[in-house]
């Protein structure tokens, strides 16, 4: 994939200056689109990271399959006849043709429309056209789809494609007791509803995984019009004296959740009251507080995972969950892909489902809120990727809650915020998420951490 | 998304004002006339526009979904939404996009009582700020029509996309 102007030593300079920059809350606007920067980020964090691929739910039988991508990459997501899953690169091992044309689909094998080499839904060989005549003296063991790593949290699918690196779990850390909350909430667990929503627009898949990390801030100009709505009931966030007053920020080292507590412990986000009978029994009593209050929750998993457990404010429906991955298509292009999950207690219950498809409908591209969001993402990237950034070495700003900036943020310290170090009203007056989200962007692309250095 | 081909009886008066109809209603969201356009959904409209999936040929699964949907809303939402449009930091619009719908094969696909279903096929082309490059969405909108004494209102509008990934920033009312 290098280009011409694929300089690495020019992306170490850049993570560098990120690095030393953070330290002051600044960061090079640049590195939102350089197509230096995004050569290195596909090799060096999306071939090294845990890269979420799908939820259990959509892989129920044996068969069952779905086309998903690491970096850039086409993977087969299968569930095979002996209800293994398994992650496929989508190349032929003959002369790498793609094979599977389909979404989603079920299929107990893949047969390769160029020489017609057919693999099981295990990845291994299962023959190819005059196999006797033309391939005698083919050892067949050997001949098998390239896979990726799995591992799965809660039912959700994580990918990676470099051998070396941490569990899944230790890659998660702390971060396991916030999924706990909005992915093990109930008994039943989640399960996907439909087919995601799926669309390509010109921004950085950063600035998506940055904003949805904790941006609240942004609520108050980018999505001003949604919230003056003047005939729909606002649900649980009618109880809220002060949206920022109600607003919360959790960081770890990698990854972060924003969210927003009512005081009535009865609120589980608007679902109906059978919720409480479903509660998971896992859950830490503290872990079950913060649920029964909690109006609506975000959070990025590092790199281009994020979700929302919630209902939507300004009347706009749910309670909905949605698993999002900000898909790398190129240089300065994201692909979103939105899932929609409910709990599994209320599936098949049509006047639930209906509030909570408006509620993911408010995020689809025809969404009231996410509309207007691409609109700014689009002119980051942009002008993100002017010359005259680079020329005269801008810094961007993510100073919020350092130092002296602010007496509105407080940390807070209650085992119902969980073990991350979280500040009140932080999502709105604390960008540590931001800071928090390049470090770790600085920790994969340095080359302290890839010393093999350019693949 | 139908593609029969039956012939509903409809006297040709009827047809033609069914396609003037559309015509107009048409031209009132490239003007982003969007007050006006109210004024001809029922109130009990319905807008759907159902996902799009790529499926292996002989999948007996339909591509459009029956569950997800870029939009389903009902008339009191689309409300909002128009007054949403209408305020200077709904940044989706703002700029306004230039929107021109193209509409072909228009075709009455079924009519019963006192309302017509009206396919049409279009192509929206949106144009957006200081910038030389456009969207293009294309689809065919199945729209039912109903008779009232102040003539035809929109009872329901289902958009069946071409696309399984858009290709657009975002999808505003006037692209529908």
């Amino acid at each position: 994939m290098a280009t011409e102007r694929s300089d690495p030593s020019r992306t170490d300079r850049l993570v560098e200056r990120t690095e030393s920059g953070l330290e002051d809350g600044r960061f090079p606007i640049e590195i939102i689109n350089d197509e230096d920067v995004y050569q290195a980020e596909l090799r060096r964090v999306f071939a090294r990271a845990w890269v979420y691929l799908g939820h259990i739910s959509e892989f129920e039988e044996p068969g069952d399959y779905a086309r998903r991508y690491i970096g850039e990459d086409p993977f087969i997501v299968t569930r095979d006849e002996n209800g293994e899953m398994h992650a496929f690169l989508d190349s032929c091992m003959h002369r790498g043709a793609q094979f599977c044309t389909a979404e989603t689909g079920n299929t107990s094998h893949f047969r390769c429309p160029y020489h017609g080499w057919t693999y099981k839904n295990d990845g291994t060989l299962q023959g190819m056209p005059h196999m006797n005549e033309a391939y005698q003296d083919l050892d067949e063991e050997e001949i098998q789809l390239q896979e990726a790593n799995l591992a799965t949290y809660h039912g959700l699918i994580f990918g990676r494609i470099a051998d070396e690196g941490p569990s899944l779990s230790d890659y998660l850390g702390d971060f396991t007791w916030y999924l706990d909350v909005l992915f093990n909430a109930t008994e039943g667990g989640l399960t996907v509803v439909g087919e995601p929503h799926r669309w390509e627009a010109d921004y950085d898949w950063k600035t998506a995984a940055d904003n949805f990390s904790g941006d609240s801030y942004h609520v108050l100009t980018t999505h001003q019009a949604s919230l003056e709505t003047k005939e729909l009931e606002l649900g649980p966030w009618e109880e809220l004296d002060d949206y920022l007053e109600a607003a919360y920020l959790s960081c770890t080292d990698s990854h972060c959740a924003a969210y927003y507590l009512s005081e009535d412990p009865e609120t589980y986000m608007g679902y109906p009251e059978e919720i409480e009978d479903h509660i998971h029994e896992d859950l830490t009593p503290e872990q079950r507080d913060l649920f029964a209050r909690s109006v609506f929750h975000f959070g990025t998993i590092f790199p281009n995972t994020s979700y929302i457990h919630g209902i939507q404010s300004g009347g706009w429906g749910g309670p909905w969950v949605c698993l999002r991955k900000w898909q790398p298509r190129g240089c300065g292009k994201t692909e979103t892909i939105s899932w929609w999950l409910v709990p599994e207690e209320f599936a098949d219950d049509d006047s639930f489902l209906e509030d909570s498809h408006s509620g993911w409908n408010s995020l689809s591209p025809a969404g009231a809120f996410e509309s207007d969001d691409l609109t700014v993402w689009e002119g980051i990237s942009e002008s993100s990727g002017a010359l005259t950034h680079e020329i005269l070495e801008s810094e961007g700003n993510m100073q919020q809650g350092m130092g002296d900036m602010t007496d509105l943020t407080e940390t807070v310290d209650d085992p119902v915020y969980g073990p991350a170090e979280t500040t009140w009203q932080g999502s709105y007056f604390d960008e540590r998420n931001s800071r928090m989200f390049y470090q770790a962007w600085c920790e994969m692309m340095s080359g302290a951490a890839n010393p093999e250095g350019e693949r | 998304m139908s593609t029969q081909h039956s012939r509903p009886a409809v006297d040709p008066e009827t047809r033609h004002r069914a396609e003037s109809f559309i015509y107009r209603e048409t031209d009132l969201l490239d003007a982003f006339e969007l007050e006006a356009w109210l004024e001809l959904l029922a109130d009990d409209f319905t807008i759907s526009v159902p996902v799009r999936a790529s499926r292996d040929p002989g999948s007996e699964q339909d591509e459009f979904s029956s569950r997800s949907y870029y939009l389903r809303e009902g008339v009191e939402r689309i409300r909002e939404r128009v007054g949403r449009l209408q305020k200077e930091y709904a940044w989706s619009e703002n700029p306004r996009s230039r929107v021109r719908h193209v509409t072909g094969n228009l075709r009455i696909l079924d009519a019963e009582g006192d309302e017509l279903t009206v396919s049409n096929n279009q192509h929206v082309f949106r144009s957006y700020g200081d910038k030389p490059d456009h969207d293009l969405l294309s689809a065919q909108r199945h729209t039912v029509l109903r008779e009232t004494a102040d003539g035809f209102r929109i009872a329901d509008r289902t958009v069946y996309l071409d696309h399984t990934v858009l290709n657009t920033k975002n999808i505003t009312l006037p692209l529908l």
